[in-house]
């Protein structure tokens, strides 16, 4: 910082040197480009471990549902918008209705974390402006299908709690492998 | 034709003119502040970039609803929008677009623009009172202290080219200002100060940032406008950017020599509104970069700065016109 | 404290002096948050201050009584959410605290990285609403609260690529953090930092010498000394005042005791001294991040295995009380557990909480233009202050 100047003239001096330096930043930033991202035909480029809205989804393999219905996402939830009721069948459980409020959700990830079976994520986009509430509690029907229609985060429940697990000794003996594995499986492509 | 019939057509092209340039300055200065800042400004309304969001913005205010404070002081509260408004505009009678092209080129022209553009502030304070509120009163003291401050420089800077001119017809200056580097900004020494203290003190006349306190949006919240909605508004908002533009011709036509240009005498309109918008343009890009400086010391400023140094100009220049024409004579 | 209601009162006192009671009301484009300050004007000079806090209560302490030790800390961000990685990493830290865990080295270098660069960012937004309030937000001020978002996008986008989200992170979580680095994150980091302490300079070029801004911030709100310590404001304030304390060198937490960073102290006490505290605060953590990055170890993220169920974290009885230093000051957390899963008490010791009870001394005797200048710099977030 500059010492005060006394004088008149200095003063005045020292505002047109400040006066100038001031007004040189706006005209630089002035042919800079803008950082605009004109939303709604342009999207900026998410990035993978994004959090948007919820879905359900259907295990790779079989097809199947793959929510078990275990309620570990209803107790886990913060401000409780999740409601689930378990259907028993004689392989494995199902969930007989799930309803999640978005309204209300926090979109704080536990649920996704907590499931064991990565039935429970989150998707890579938050377009959930709708006109009326009730489109945005979301039954069990509309969580697959916003499950198949849009890109998934990286973030499964497995994924989260590899990323987290001290490596224990007697999991590294006994499961060395599928560790090594599931640690490839969690390594997601470069940005 | 009659006189009187052809001024007062003159006149209604004149308002009419001006009132569409004051909708497309607006447009100007949103997307030149907008580009200063990284973004894009008004772009979806007349798409491309915004042609119709003047048109948008004048047809919202005048759809809204006019709202009058219960206990504002009716006829104060109304009239005031029109008293601010009309010195606005008539500053644009003594203004000449070309030679000869004009409402009245009075010889007293410059005199004309200068008082009569100094009466705004009895619509200002009109409005800040009538509204009843406190934030509007203390707005409309604050601007009555800050242009009586700075019209006083003001006045005195505006005759640094009267008096380089001989005249204080607005003609008459610009066609003194005729020839390469003729232009009154070029003079030496004395011409730039002048131009830059004019600059000051369209800043300070105008309520513009950084001398912006009347309105001071993050204190008082629009100032001695706040009460005002709908229509009035918008005629306030118009003598605002009005005085804004009818100050930028003015400055064009003293100092950046009017309609003076390369080309034939028919572009002479273009090149005035062209140097008009420079000025324009100076004057906004010193409102986006500045934080605005407190009451008490804008008129520090003024009183203690911007006023002698107009006053020592003003004596520097009749000396050197008085020596001049001694050493001719 | 005043009445809730502000009277339209105007004495007419002996000199002829009128006083106006004038409401800078909850709405204000310049209150910070919701903030009522009932200000005594006599003429243009502020005589009297009283501060009417409570508008953004959400009781956070009753809340952290419902919620488990595994489910708060993603709500923790809300309180100062300006500065969020800093407040989840109080309330972990008290819950360390109390229950006696620890925290792996990469993990404490993690929540050091994402604090500093909290910093930086809750620093940007300082500047730029402050500015934005002393320039309108027509005008000059609003220029440099676009180019401050602008940079403190840059870095919500490092956090975003980090966690997923842009504000209530939930980065943290008893016994380490939730979220270990992505692929490129690195490079990204120490370019977004290249980045902003190049257009810190460009900052400095606009405001620092510049005669406006001076005028309207060098001594204007000057907290003295004495004020100070009896007061009891921290953070930057107390910087400005000439008192060299920071928390992260007086009470090293998460392995700040390996960085090497300076403390910045000023002696003047008014706004100007808290603003170059906070400028040099801005390099100063631009240098602790880079020390972060370069000396990050590698190892597990976490002490406690992935959270698996709600009750998954239990205390043991006992009580403690974990300071970090925020953006803001200090940012205290002090828990009572009882053995179970969620605690028996919570309570916040939020920075501006205190930082506002300065106002009533050091405002009085200056303009209406100054209350806004000295709010700013005062960097009140209502989160921590109503919670």
């Amino acid at each position: 910082m500059s010492p005060e100047p006394t004088s008149f003239l200095g003063e005045t001096w020292q505002l047109v040197v400040a006066v100038r330096r001031a007004m040189g930043v706006t005209l630089r930033n002035l042919f800079r480009r803008p950082v605009t991202v004109q939303y709604p035909t342009v999207k900026r480029v998410y990035p993978d471990r994004f959090r948007g809205i919820l879905a359900l989804v259907y295990e790779k393999d079989t097809g199947e549902e793959a929510c078990i219905g275990c309620r570990l996402c209803e107790l886990i939830c913060p401000p409780q918008v999740i409601k689930v009721e378990m259907l028993k069948a004689e392989k494995r459980n199902y969930a007989k209705t799930f309803t999640l409020e978005l309204y209300s959700c926090e979109f704080c990830e536990l649920c996704v974390q907590v499931c064991p079976t990565d039935a429970i994520i989150m998707l890579k986009t938050f377009d959930l402006a709708t006109s009326d509430r009730r489109e945005m509690l979301l039954d069990k029907d509309r969580l697959h299908a916003l499950g198949l229609a849009h890109e998934p985060s990286w973030a499964t429940g497995n994924r989260l709690r590899d990323m987290q697990a001290p490596p224990k000794a007697a999991r590294a003996e006994g499961k060395g492998e599928a560790k090594a594995e599931s640690k490839a499986e969690a390594k997601e492509p470069a940005e | 034709m009659p006189p009187i019939l052809y001024h007062a057509i003159a006149a209604f092209v004149v308002l009419n003119v001006v009132i569409g340039l004051v909708t497309y300055v607006t447009l100007l200065e949103r997307k030149f502040a907008a580009r200063m800042q990284s973004r894009i400004g008004p772009y979806y309304v007349g798409w491309p970039h915004g042609w119709l969001q003047p048109i948008a913005d004048a047809l919202k205010l005048m759809m809204k609803e006019d709202i009058v404070p219960n206990q504002a002081d009716r006829w104060v509260y109304n009239l005031a929008p029109l008293v601010f408004l009309v010195p606005c505009m008539l500053i644009f009678a003594t203004i000449p677009f070309a030679p000869g092209l004009g409402v009245a080129d009075l010889n007293i022209g410059v005199l004309f623009f200068l008082a009569v553009s100094s009466l705004e502030i009895v619509g200002l304070f009109m409005g800040g009172w009538g509204s009843h509120n406190k934030y509007a009163l203390l707005s409309a003291m604050r601007a009555v202290n800050q242009i009586i401050a700075y019209d006083l420089p003001f006045v005195f800077v505006a005759l640094i080219p009267v008096v380089l001119a001989g005249s204080l017809q607005m003609s008459a200056i610009v066609a003194a200002q005729s020839g390469l580097f003729g232009w009154y900004v070029f003079y030496p020494v004395l011409g730039q100060l002048a131009f830059v203290a004019f600059l000051v003190a369209t800043l300070a006349a105008e309520n513009r940032v950084p001398f912006d306190i009347l309105e001071a949006e993050s204190e008082l919240v629009a100032g001695f406008r706040v009460e005002y909605s709908g229509m009035k508004f918008a005629l306030i908002q118009l003598a605002e950017y009005a005085h804004m533009i009818g100050t930028s011709f003015l400055g064009a036509l003293l100092f950046l020599g009017g309609w003076l240009g390369p080309g034939p005498e028919w572009l002479g309109p273009l090149w005035f509104l062209l140097k008009a918008m420079f000025v324009f343009l100076v004057v906004t890009w010193v409102r986006w970069s500045f934080v605005r400086i407190r009451v008490d010391q804008i008129l520090a400023i003024s009183w203690k700065l911007l006023l002698p140094i107009s006053l020592v100009l003003l004596l520097a220049t009749a000396f050197v016109v008085a020596y001049r024409s001694a050493g001719v004579a | 404290m005043a009445d809730t209601v502000a009277q339209h009162v105007v004495e007419i006192g002996y000199g002829g002096n009128e006083r106006l009671v004038m409401n800078m009301g909850p709405q204000h484009p310049s209150a910070h948050g919701v903030f009522r300050a009932i200000l005594t004007l006599e003429g243009e000079t502020v005589v009297a201050v009283d501060a009417v806090i409570g508008y953004l209560h959400r009781c956070h302490e009753k809340l952290a009584e419902t919620l488990t030790y595994v489910q708060y800390p993603s709500i923790a961000s809300k309180t100062d959410y300006v500065s969020a990685m800093t407040a989840e990493l109080t309330y972990v830290s008290a819950v360390e605290k109390v229950g006696k865990i620890d925290v792996p080295r990469r993990a404490q270098y993690l929540r050091v990285l994402a604090a500093e660069l909290q910093r930086v960012a809750s620093h940007c937004l300082w500047l730029g609403t402050w500015c934005m309030d002393m320039g309108g937000a027509l005008g000059g001020g609003a220029t440099v609260f676009l180019y401050a978002i602008r940079e403190r996008e840059l870095i919500l986008d490092l956090f975003e690529a980090l966690t997923g989200a842009r504000l209530l992170y939930g980065f943290h979580q008893v016994g380490g953090v939730r979220y270990d680095l992505p692929a490129g994150w690195t490079e990204q980091c120490r370019q977004t930092l290249n980045l902003i302490e190049q257009r810190l300079r460009e900052y400095e070029a606009m405001l620092e010498d510049n005669p406006f801004f001076l005028v309207r911030t060098q001594g204007v709100g000057v907290i003295s000394r004495e004020l100070a310590l009896d007061v009891g404001v921290c953070g930057p304030l107390i910087r400005g005042s000439g008192i060299d304390y920071d928390v992260r060198r007086a009470e090293p937490y998460s392995s700040y005791g390996e960085f090497t960073f300076k403390v910045p102290v000023e002696t003047a006490g008014d706004c100007y001294a808290r603003y170059r505290v906070r400028m040099v605060e801005f390099r100063e953590s631009i240098a602790i991040a880079r020390q972060a990055l370069d000396g990050l170890p590698e190892g597990p993220i976490s002490s406690r295995p992935g959270v698996k169920s709600v009750g998954q974290v239990r205390v043991p009885k006992g009580e403690g009380y974990a300071r970090v230093e925020g953006a803001r000051g200090e940012l205290g957390c002090y828990l009572v557990a009882d053995g179970g899963a969620k605690p028996y008490r919570l309570k916040w010791r939020g920075a501006s909480f205190c930082n506002l009870a300065v106002l009533p001394h050091i405002i009085p005797g200056h303009k209406i233009a100054d209350v806004v200048a000295i709010m700013g710099s005062v960097d009140p977030v209502f989160g921590e202050v109503d919670r």
